[in-house]
């Protein structure tokens, strides 16, 4: 039975967690040779039928029929074993051990009495690997690589699952660049085309555009309909998931008119991963850094805020030379950076939502020096949950229990509550819905008008030239152009980020 | 409603522990009526008293993600040279305390150098340091005990205020301090956060080898104090003293819900943690269990809590699933 199933069907699934119905009652059917996209705002519940699907949750309610037969699976292992694979939001890899133990864990070909045949492990990962046009070493180790390659790496895993019915993909292209996109949307084609069963969430509107046959819309735990991306345009199915216009969202935008004098010049600042970076940047200033993902632009902004080691150059603020050491110094010099791996830079996993936004200011409104001062500290968090939206049930709630896009507004809520004068975002909507981008979107504006000086670095195009007074463009470490909003266009980009001039 | 819900907070595992406490003391005074005597339960607290030193330090440590094996040896070590600054060199009491305390404290700055800057993991530095002090806890003295004569250091660990000895007393005030300090200042609340995250802490701005620094420090200090209190009870610094008592106190620790993998627990857990191991040791001596017994059942008891710790964790997190669901 595995390897071809044609069928699958949620009936009446339910799920709660305490004081949250996460699913309200979903049936829909997915078939054999599409590709189903989900779309919904950040808490929907998309991630939970998900786990749901492979048997990592239990459902409170409800069943799911994998062709016309009922599954209850107890674990992902059963849930693989019968060829189903979710290929988590968050990554999941094994960071100490290599690309093919990786791929290949809990089933490496073996020779005579149990040792690994590594040069079969070696010849099967490298074919992988060619498949989706990479090029890495199938004996690396994980942790050196990038964060997407190591989102490849997870996805190639469950590729290579040789009974694989049922493959769903959960917000995969989050931290991918676009060549990248292109070598996972190939096999995506090539497993609809070999009759799986696809399942591709997303928040992006344009990967439903080019890969979607149907998308199915969730609000707020419940299942609201299924259509055809060709038929409905996008305006209807963005006010089908979060049920109101938006708009249009980066014209409607209120610019910053006034953009005052340079609060920030960086001189030929090398570190060991960039070298002689010069740009400067204006009080109540948008600057945008784009390029291709590994072109330094994260690489740039920790070498600024001290969190890589400084090597060479300068750094003026308002004229005077400033010298961060650490991030610490650089957030009291009024510098700070929303880090872009949500999860390995930015959650403090064992606290809940509260004490992941406070942890940022907690010292600086301390009473007698060292104490916490609880009430400021509702005081914050509350304007936090309240200004960013977050989707909690109370501050209370541990950060791991919240959905992804909710993670990520809770730390931006904890990087505003220090009151920055340079803000620095390294892909902020990363995994945020596109209601909460609007949102979040007008926040930066306000941001700049407020005179704070943003600088985004972000790998969604339209996002940097929609909200950009000016982009620099990276190349291969160094700065390869720069463009003023007015001249900004996609191809403009693209072609200082590509190409050799 | 989930307001409410969320506001919940289950105080269920002290609760257990504090049952377990009564427990034990129930079931030591059915069987030896002595059990319940306060003379008794001073000695009880006396015993506490060293190892409640230690993990006050180790809860820091732990909840912060790091740990301490070199404890035993550190008090050692210090009641040896206590004694013989004491004795030899006829040093006043408080000046001795003053330089023993402050040894202590430079130990603390060792292991975190070992651990920050040579970047060892925290088992194997202090495994380090702990082979380092036991050696020199023999050598200063060519492996003999130290006597020591000054009544006013011996006085330190036998002297009673209000009927209870001075080592109780400086424990109950520095359980209070230290779990005021951990609970309600923002370097408490810091240690919490870099035993969870390392780099987030980081790049929020906290200075993760800092407080590595202040919690290993702290754990010196104290085991450094305890060091002197032992060697003023047993009126000489013995270099062989307190081998493996780093590991009560972990157990302690562990026993009153700090997570070994760092950023969860709390000082009251740990004060309940102390209280019952060693009314639990102190029971099976009185019972005559024999000594290797002891061992055996130390280990029961542990394995017992912890997975008592998580049927109560899993009925738990059933009940308010129930709760939400007739609710929501
Ligand atoms: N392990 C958990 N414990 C408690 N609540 C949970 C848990 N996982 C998810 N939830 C809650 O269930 C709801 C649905 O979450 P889910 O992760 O499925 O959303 P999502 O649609 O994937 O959102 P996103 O786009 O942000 O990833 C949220 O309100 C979330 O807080
Ligand atoms: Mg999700």
């Amino acid at each position: 039975m595995p390897g071809n199933a044609n069928v699958l069907q949620f009936k009446q699934i339910t799920k709660y967690f305490p004081g949250v119905k996460a699913l309200d009652n979903i049936s829909f059917r997915a078939k054999a040779g599409e590709v189903l996209a989900f779309l919904g705002e950040n808490g929907a519940g998309k991630s939970t039928l998900l786990k749901i699907l492979n048997g990592d949750y239990r459902p409170t309610g409800g069943e799911y029929l994998i062709n016309g037969e009922q599954r209850k699976f107890r674990n992902p292992k059963e849930a693989i074993d019968a060829g189903v694979s979710v290929i988590y939001q968050e990554r999941q890899v094994l960071m100490n051990l290599s690309v093919a133990e990786n791929i290949f864990s809990g089933r490496l070909p073996s020779k005579m009495l149990g040792f690994v045949d590594k040069a079969a492990l070696y010849e099967q990962t490298r074919s992988i690997i060619q498949e989706f046009n990479l090029d890495i070493d199938p004996f690396a180790l994980v942790k050196d690589l990038s964060i997407a390659y190591q989102q490849m790496v997870e996805i190639m895993k469950a590729y290579s699952r040789e009974q694989l019915s049922i493959i769903a993909f959960d917000e995969p292209t989050a931290s991918l660049c676009e060549s990248e996109i292109e070598s996972l949307f190939g096999i995506i084609r090539k497993l609809r085309d070999e009759g799986k069963i696809i399942i591709y969430v997303t928040h992006r509107m344009k990967e439903i555009q080019s890969i979607a046959d149907k998308v199915a819309i969730f609000k707020d735990g419940m299942y609201v309909g299924t259509v055809i991306p060709g038929e409905v345009s996008e305006k209807e199915m963005i006010n089908m998931m979060i049920g109101r216009d938006l708009g249009d969202i980066f014209n409607e935008l209120e610019r910053n008119e006034e953009i005052g004098d340079t609060v920030l010049s960086v001189e030929q600042l090398t570190t060991d991963y960039v070298k002689d970076i010069s740009f400067s940047l204006r009080k109540g200033e948008i600057l945008g850094f784009s390029g291709l993902v590994g072109a330094g632009r994260t690489e740039i902004v920790r070498g600024l805020i001290g969190a890589d080691v400084m090597k060479g150059g300068q750094v003026l603020l308002e004229g005077r030379r400033i010298r961060c050491r650490s991030p610490k110094e650089a957030m009291e010099q009024g510098i700070v950076l929303v880090p872009e791996d949500r999860k390995t830079q930015g959650i403090l996993p064992n606290l809940d939502v509260g004490g992941n936004i406070s942890v940022a200011t907690l010292k600086k409104y301390a009473l007698f020096g060292d104490l916490v001062n609880s009430e400021k500290e509702s005081e914050v968090v509350e304007k936090g949950i309240r200004d960013f939206k977050v989707k909690t049930p109370s501050r209370y709630k541990k950060i791991l229990e919240l959905s992804g896009g909710n993670q990520q507004k809770t730390i931006i809520a904890r990087w505003m509550s220090t009151d920055p004068a340079i803000l620095i975002l390294d892909e902020p909507t990363k995994g945020i819905d596109i209601g909460a981008k609007a949102e979040f979107y007008k926040m930066i504006c306000d941001f700049a008008k407020k005179g704070i000086s943003v600088i985004l670095i972000s790998s969604e195009l339209p996002e940097i030239i929609g909200l950009s007074d000016r982009i620099i463009v990276l190349k291969s470490g160094k700065i390869a152009g720069e463009v003023l909003r007015e001249d900004a266009s996609e191809e403009v980009l693209l072609s200082l980020a590509m190409l050799d001039t | 409603m989930r307001e409410l819900l969320g506001n919940f907070k289950i105080p269920g595992d002290k609760i257990v522990l504090t049952l377990a406490l009564v427990l034990i003391f129930v079931f030591f005074s059915m069987l030896n009526i002595n059990f319940i005597s306060t003379t008794n339960i001073i000695n009880i607290l006396l015993a506490a008293s060293l190892t409640g030193l230690v993990a006050i330090g180790m809860t820091y440590l732990i909840i912060g993600g790091h740990i301490d094996l070199s404890a035993g040896a550190i008090v050692a070590f210090s009641g040896v040279l206590a004694g013989i600054l004491s004795t030899n060199f006829a040093m006043p009491f408080p000046l001795v305390l003053v330089i023993i305390l402050l040894t202590g404290a430079g130990v603390g700055v060792f292991n975190t150098i070992m651990v920050t800057k040579i970047e060892l993991n925290p088992f194997i530095a202090t495994l380090v340091t702990q082979s380092i002090f036991r050696g020199f806890a023999y050598i200063l003295n060519d492996g003999r005990a130290i006597p020591i004569r000054d009544s006013a250091f011996t006085g330190f660990g036998t002297t009673r205020w209000w009927g209870i000895p001075i080592p109780v007393i400086l424990l109950v005030a520095l359980f209070i301090i230290f779990g005021v300090v951990l609970a309600k200042t923002t370097f408490g609340r810091n240690v919490y956060v870099v035993g969870g995250n390392k780099e987030a802490a980081r790049l929020a701005g906290l200075n993760p080898n800092r407080i590595a620094l202040k919690n290993y420090v702290i754990t010196g200090v104290l085991c450094a104090l305890g060091g002197v209190i032992l060697a003023a009870r047993m009126g000489s610094g013995q270099p062989a003293a307190s081998m493996g008592l780093e590991f009560d106190a972990i157990t302690a620790v562990i026993l009153g819900g700090v997570s070994f993998a760092g950023g969860v627990g709390s000082m009251f857990g740990t004060v309940l943690g102390v209280l019952i191991l060693q009314s639990f040791n102190t029971g099976l001596i009185m019972v005559n269990v024999p000594t290797f017994w002891q061992f055996v059942a130390r280990g029961v008891l542990l394995l017992l809590a912890l997975s008592f710790d998580f049927i109560r964790k899993k009925a738990r997190e059933k009940k308010v699933l129930e709760d939400s669901m007739k609710k929501v």
